[in-house]
């Protein structure tokens, strides 16, 4: 763990989030804090090395499989992988607009990218199927799903849940990007998905609970995952902020899936994510 | 029970065979059995028959991630669960992202006849002809099940199997190329009936019943959607009427796509449709599935009226 350069992805991930405040912006679209809030993830997955992968070769056999099952953050992981070098970052110039290669939501045309979601409760199963296919082949891959906490609400995540916990399916990683709201209000407010620990453990999973901007914490959670040391899928409940790295749009149900527009709005949150203290 | 033909006994069967021979043949079931997977694909192959319970959203989506990882897929429930359940599902999955999985549902039309509309799929074709890139094959015959096990071997397209309950006589060819889509399975040149699914056999006794008043009639099996529109012109060739004949709703159905296809490419034929009126709506009346299809006018002395009624040489 010690051999880990905890700056060096503190810089990426603020590299990425402008990365990702400036495609939205241009685009006048996108999910700028969904992004922001699984933005730690995305870059330890692969800046800090856990996730196997070629860029290369983005259908590599023993690759591992990223499903990003909250799909409107699709953004931060075009940014994450163009940052990395699975396409050129200038791709991201021509986000969801004419002769653009993707859009708001995401698409497994993308190099890097497994498959199409944006429509919520799917990726799971998805990844399930995956990871069932691996272990009848004996492959050696691991299969990782990021999904949303509002898509939590969704039943086929619960089927799905139920699914991999009865199959023991020990290669398999969700990570619940536990934000605290959907799109227009705070889950606590709407329909409550905690205690969400219990909810997972009860569909017989392992879970860990993460502060999710804490590199730290999240490579923590990921040790040893490989190994299948315990015989459930892991569940890690990363907590985060939506629209974390920009306080003036954290925290608020408004900022759902839009970006800031206007010269004065526009450069207030670049200079936030530019010059503010993400990891205090 | 085990000795009756019916459809997804052949179906199945021939999906045993094949998984013989190939190791990623997997089962997905919504907690659906049938006989040949209860006596010979689970006891045979345990680790390929994946139950994922009362769950039709999982079970499409376990079975679209272990076809990204190259098994060959079906996916096994009874058909209104297997479509309308999963619609959305079946959208992203086989539509947008055209993963070549099997969606295999027992219980066409009116099979599940006293279980009442929960059970009842007269609207399943309509809904899944609304997701483009999925093939819906309406199986008439045991061959033509077989037939299917194989080509959705090949993961060329996303497909929807939409098997009887019951069997009913072999009316085509094991040698008939059954990609093609639509057949003739009687010949006659008065006028055409086009049927699907078991009304291809209903068609063939209104035809039997017909030559007896010397009107010859041709009968048209239609059993793959979107519809060959070039094979289905060739087959209705030189007819002077065509009738359409099916156990679903008249709303978006068989009768619907061959108007579709007729007013697009110019065919000047007058069209009889026979099929469930969507006015009726739903049915929970009893007394097996001739009864049920009277209520909805699609038994033979009603069809051979309606017909005969539009007949005019």
């Amino acid at each position: 763990m010690e051999l880990i350069d905890y700056a060096k992805l503190e810089e990426a991930a603020r590299r990425i989030r402008l990365l990702v405040m400036r495609m939205c912006v241009k685009a006048k679209t996108g999910h700028v804090t969904s992004s922001f809030s699984c933005m730690e993830i995305l870059v330890a997955l692969y800046h800090g090395g856990i996730l196997r992968f070629d860029t290369k070769d983005p259908k590599w056999e023993s690759r591992d499989r990223l499903i990003l099952s909250k799909g409107q953050a699709s953004p931060g992981l075009y940014a994450t992988l163009a940052d990395f070098g699975f396409f050129p970052v200038t791709d991201l110039d021509d986000f969801a607009q004419v002769n653009g290669k993707f859009g708001v939501h995401l698409q497994n045309t993308v190099p890097g990218v497994e498959i199409t979601s944006g429509s919520l409760g799917h990726g799971l199963g998805i990844a399930a199927g995956m990871a069932l296919a691996a272990r009848m082949d004996r492959k050696l891959f691991v299969t990782v799903v990021i999904l949303g906490d509002g898509e939590c609400h969704e039943g086929s995540i619960w089927e799905s849940a139920q699914f991999a916990g009865h199959q023991r399916l020990n290669n398999l990683v969700a990570v619940v990007d536990r934000n605290g709201m959907a799109s227009m209000e705070f889950t606590e407010n709407e329909v409550s998905v905690e205690p969400l620990d219990n909810r997972w453990k009860s569909f017989g999973w392992r879970v860990l609970r993460v502060d999710g901007h804490s590199f730290e914490e999240i490579f923590e959670a990921f040790h040893g995952f490989r190994t299948r040391r315990y015989p459930q899928p892991l569940v890690i409940i990363a907590d985060t902020v939506k629209g974390k790295g920009a306080p003036s749009m954290s925290d608020h149900p408004g900022w759902h899936g839009r970006s800031p527009q206007g010269d004065e709005e526009v450069d207030k949150m670049i200079r936030e994510l530019e010059g503010g203290e993400l990891y205090v | 029970m085990f000795d009756e033909k019916t459809q997804r006994k052949a179906f199945w069967s021939r999906v045993f065979e094949l998984a013989k021979e190939n190791r990623n043949i997997v089962v997905v079931s919504a907690d659906q059995n049938a006989p040949v997977l209860d006596h010979n694909f689970i006891p045979w192959f345990p680790d390929r028959f994946v139950n994922v319970g009362i769950a039709e959203q999982a079970a499409v989506l376990v079975a679209s991630g272990l076809a990204l990882e190259g098994k060959i897929v079906f996916t096994h429930a009874i058909t209104p669960f297997i479509t309308l359940r999963v619609l959305e599902q079946v959208k992203m999955q086989m539509g947008v992202m055209k993963i070549p999985i099997t969606l295999v549902g027992v219980g066409a039309g009116l099979s599940y006849l006293d279980s009442g509309p929960t059970h009842h799929a007269l609207d399943d074709i309509s809904a899944m002809r609304a997701i483009p890139n999925v093939q819906i094959h309406n199986i008439s015959d045991d061959v033509m099940a077989g037939a299917f096990a194989d080509i959705a071997c090949q993961m060329s397209a996303p497909r929807y199997v939409r098997l009887d309950r019951r069997g009913f006589p072999d009316i085509h060819e094991p040698e008939e190329d059954f990609l093609i889509g639509v057949s003739v399975v009687r010949d006659g040149n008065d006028l055409s009936i086009i049927g699907t699914g078991n009304m291809v056999h209903r068609a063939i006794d209104i035809a039997n019943a017909l030559a007896e008043q010397s009107i010859s009639v041709r009968v048209i099996d239609l059993y793959t959607f979107p519809v060959n529109a070039k094979a289905l012109i060739a087959a209705i060739a030189g007819a002077k009427m065509v009738a359409t004949i099916e156990e679903h709703y008249l709303s978006g159905g068989m009768g619907s796509a061959v108007l579709e296809v007729f007013a697009d490419c110019g065919i000047n034929v007058p069209v009889t449709r026979i099929g469930a009126d969507p006015a009726l709506g739903y049915t929970y009346q009893y007394g097996g599935r001739e009864k049920l299809q009277e209520i909805f006018g699609l038994d033979k002395e009603n069809a051979t009226k309606v017909i005969m009624n539009a007949w005019s040489p």
